[in-house]
């Protein structure tokens, strides 16, 4: 899509993600054995062939930058824009690394915004799964006459949100910050199509006048003074990777066929960084059994309901029951885990017993020895 | 620039005796080994080897192995200053051109391509071999014995010294004697079809090779007989790692077999990694009554059955029901609900229809072998394909 740039925000990590962020934003989380959770933002745009985007950090973004590199995986290593890793501290006159809110880390790279070229500019949250159809969402903005448009899930996650009530003209009538439950409106998924000239009007405002939030602030205020805002519907499968709680929910939905082929679909597949990476070896007493498992794994135990990334190994006798097991993690001979989380570059040792709870998972941090 | 070495990867031939399989492409981008495509063996040694430009001479059915190498970049060959070129036949200003008449006439029709990089040598790989191979360590040999040629080689049995390209060598491995499919093999060192020539001294015989009307114009038959006959330095490279031509069907299938344990061939290996172009895929989902032992299983596949001894490439389905037993199944291929795929290699996108049976098991008469199906084939529901067939694309079953 012409005339579309793409702003995605991985500059924050829910504190409620714990230890699984102790090393990485949560754009960066491995997630569904594969991906990574911007991903799922980087290929919605790539599927609308919108190439140019700024990604907005601020902390802990090694692990963002070695995944994301120069873009080459989404098609947006270009020789005239492309991708643009966006760190703190890289902007004259502004010399703040702290960003309180959205509309502090936009100014803290409002000379990148103010040069976009394009009309229109898409915000997309790095820390979100969902396969966005941003042509239709583009065509629906531009249509619409309205300078803002908001994208929305049909689907409610359990956590807080804000919501937007439409009224007849289609149009936002009201706006509900921070609810939780299945009320009246529909789940913002904080993602925007905005015009370029109302966004920089935005943080030229709050910059003016020392707010820092997008939704309490900019959004809040424009709806007040009489803004138009439109609403796109998006009504595949939604999740914000919020909470640990959240992620092991998102990663355990892709175990229904019907939530895996919807994020998944052919029409607009989502990309990541390629591995140089073999098939994986099911041994003679494998056992796996309603699991997704990445490639270069060795599975000698039994694996149920589980989600595997690549290249992890499950030695003879070990049972792991409702896990997410991350990248080049070893559980040993006879080794038990139910309900565990355990980041990469794990080894739990051969006969070690590990038990969470659905409601509370138990979180083994990266390149713990156990 | 100059450069030290540079490779000629032959990739013309048809490989008529993969039949089904090669109907349609040419035979270094069939599937092989779960993630993998034949080219990605010889590609890969020369990347992990230094080797940085690559010529590719297609010929037959080329456009699915042209897109499939693309730029190079899944094999660090998009580089500046060389990389790998698809390199067909093609028509000169003055005079006739002509398709390739055989190994030795294609490296001759692209002269120029090789003396654009001016190497001190070229080495000459062919499409349909699986091994892990250091070719800088051949040619460090090649230099330091001050070799016009040095051809790569491997012990194998008296037996099957007879169907292959045999040296005779003295201590110090220096080749006295080529023949060709021997019936009374002197020596048991065969030929890997992969040689190290000084640029220079290839040169000057493929050009009296292509002055010779009676020659077959083959690296085999022609340039190495003669290049020896005219006592020419000619080295034996002795190499002792898994090495496999994949050139027939079942020899196909039993490579495919051997991926199945690491102590043929370590291809989990980070220091010398394989590397292709494979569609990125969710993991592989494995369905509640799945049953799955003694595979590999790639990216995408769905698994509702069962799998045995079975090497699975990408985004392969296997209903409920289903049951794959000693079966090479090439990506995307659909093994629908209760159907029974055994002994049996099964092509791109094929799919076998609800209760078909593909293959049987040995009966222990010589009479057995693999049955195969090419690419994007409907094998009809309840449909029965005995041992040993062949289904061509588009044929009805």
């Amino acid at each position: 899509m012409k005339n579309f740039h793409g702003i995605i925000f991985a500059y924050s990590a829910a504190p409620e993600l714990r230890e699984l962020v102790t090393h990485r934003t949560a754009a960066s989380m491995p997630i569904f054995g594969r991906y990574r959770v911007i991903d799922f933002a980087l290929s919605s745009l790539m599927n609308a062939g919108i190439h140019d985007v700024g990604v907005i950090m601020q902390r802990d973004y090694q692990s963002l930058m070695d995944h994301v590199r120069s873009g080459k995986s989404w098609d947006m290593s270009r020789k005239d824009g492309g991708i643009r890793l966006l760190p703190p501290f890289g902007m004259p006159g502004y010399h703040s690394g702290n960003y309180f809110g959205t509309m502090e880390a936009l100014n803290g790279v409002g000379d990148y915004i103010r040069d976009i070229p394009q009309k229109y500019v898409v915000l997309l949250l790095g820390s979100m799964c969902a396969n966005i159809d941003l042509n239709a969402a583009g065509e629906q903005h531009i249509r619409s006459g309205a300078p803002i448009t908001a994208i929305c899930s049909t689907t409610t996650p359990p956590t807080a949100q804000h919501r937007y009530i439409v009224g007849e003209d289609g149009f936002v009538k009201t706006a509900r910050f921070y609810r939780e439950g299945d009320e009246e409106g529909y789940t913002s998924m904080e993602g925007y199509i905005i015009d370029k000239e109302l966004l920089v009007r935005m943080m030229d405002a709050c910059a003016a006048e020392n707010h820092y939030r997008f939704h309490r602030d900019a959004i809040a205020a424009y709806l007040a003074a009489g803004g138009k805002m439109g609403v796109y519907l998006h009504e595949g499968y939604y999740m914000p990777i919020r909470s640990v709680d959240l992620y092991y929910r998102a990663n355990r939905d892709m175990l229904d066929p019907d939530k895996r082929h919807d994020l998944f679909t052919p029409e607009r597949p989502v990309r990541t960084r390629h591995h140089s990476l073999v098939s994986t070896y099911y041994g003679e007493s494998a056992v796996s059994s309603n699991s997704l498992v990445g490639d270069n794994c060795r599975i000698y135990g039994t694996v149920e309901n589980c989600i595997l990334s690549s290249e992890v190994v499950v030695e003879e006798g070990a049972h792991l029951r409702d896990c997410v097991i991350m990248r080049r993690t070893t559980i040993g001979r006879d080794a038990s885990l139910e309900c565990v989380i355990a980041d990469k570059d794990c080894v739990i040792a051969p006969g070690t017993a590990l038990k969470g709870s659905e409601k509370l998972p138990l979180v083994i941090p990266k390149g713990s020895n156990i | 620039m100059k450069k030290s070495c540079i490779a000629m990867l032959l990739a013309g031939g048809q490989g008529s005796r993969l039949y089904a399989l090669t109907q349609d492409v040419a035979k270094p981008s069939v599937p092989f080994g779960g993630k993998y495509r034949i080219i990605d063996f010889p590609l890969s040694n020369c990347a992990n080897s230094g080797i940085d430009t690559v010529g590719v001479l297609t010929q037959y059915r080329p456009l699915k192995l042209n897109s499939y190498i693309g730029n190079g970049q899944p094999w660090d060959l998009d580089v500046s200053d060389g990389g790998v070129y698809i390199l067909p036949p093609y028509l000169g200003a003055h005079e006739q051109g002509s398709w390739f008449s055989g190994t030795a006439n294609a490296i001759y029709q692209n002269i120029a391509f090789i003396e654009m990089y001016d190497p001190d040598n070229v080495l000459i790989l062919s499409g349909d071999h699986i091994y892990k191979m250091d070719y800088a360590e051949m040619l460090r040999a090649h230099q330091e014995n001050d070799a016009a040629c040095t051809i790569a080689v491997q012990q194998v049995s008296m037996a099957e010294a007879t169907r292959m390209g045999i040296m005779s060598v003295d201590e110090h491995d220096l080749i006295t004697e080529f023949e060709e499919k021997p019936k009374q093999p002197k020596s048991d060192l065969a030929s890997m079809g992969i040689y190290i020539f000084n640029w220079k001294k290839l040169k000057a015989a493929l050009i009296a090779d292509e002055n010779d009307p009676n020659s077959s114009k083959d690296f085999g038959k022609n340039i190495i007989p003669n290049m020896l006959g005219a006592g020419e330095r000619m080295l034996a490279y002795r190499f002792r790692g898994y090495w496999r031509d994949v050139g027939t069907i079942t020899s196909l299938w039993d490579a495919n077999m051997d991926m199945l344990s690491t102590d043929q061939i370590n291809l989990f290996d980070p220091d010398w990694p394989i590397s292709s172009r494979s569609p990125i895929c969710p993991p592989h989902y494995a369905g509640k009554d799945a049953k799955i032992i003694h595979s590999i299983v790639t990216e995408g596949c769905e698994i509702y059955g069962e799998v045995e001894n079975s090497v699975l490439s990408s985004s392969v389905k296997v209903g409920e029901g289903a049951k794959v037993l000693y079966s090479v199944l090439m990506p995307g291929a659909v093994v629908e609900d209760g159907a029974v795929v055994e002994y049996a290699i099964i092509g791109e996108n094929t799919v076998v229809g609800r209760g078909a049976h593909i293959g049987a098991a040995p009966d222990g008469t010589d009479s057995w072998s693999v049955a195969t199906c090419g690419p994007d084939i409907t094998i009809r529901s309840g449909a029965v394909v005995p041992a040993a067939a062949m289904i061509y694309t588009g044929e009805e079953v």
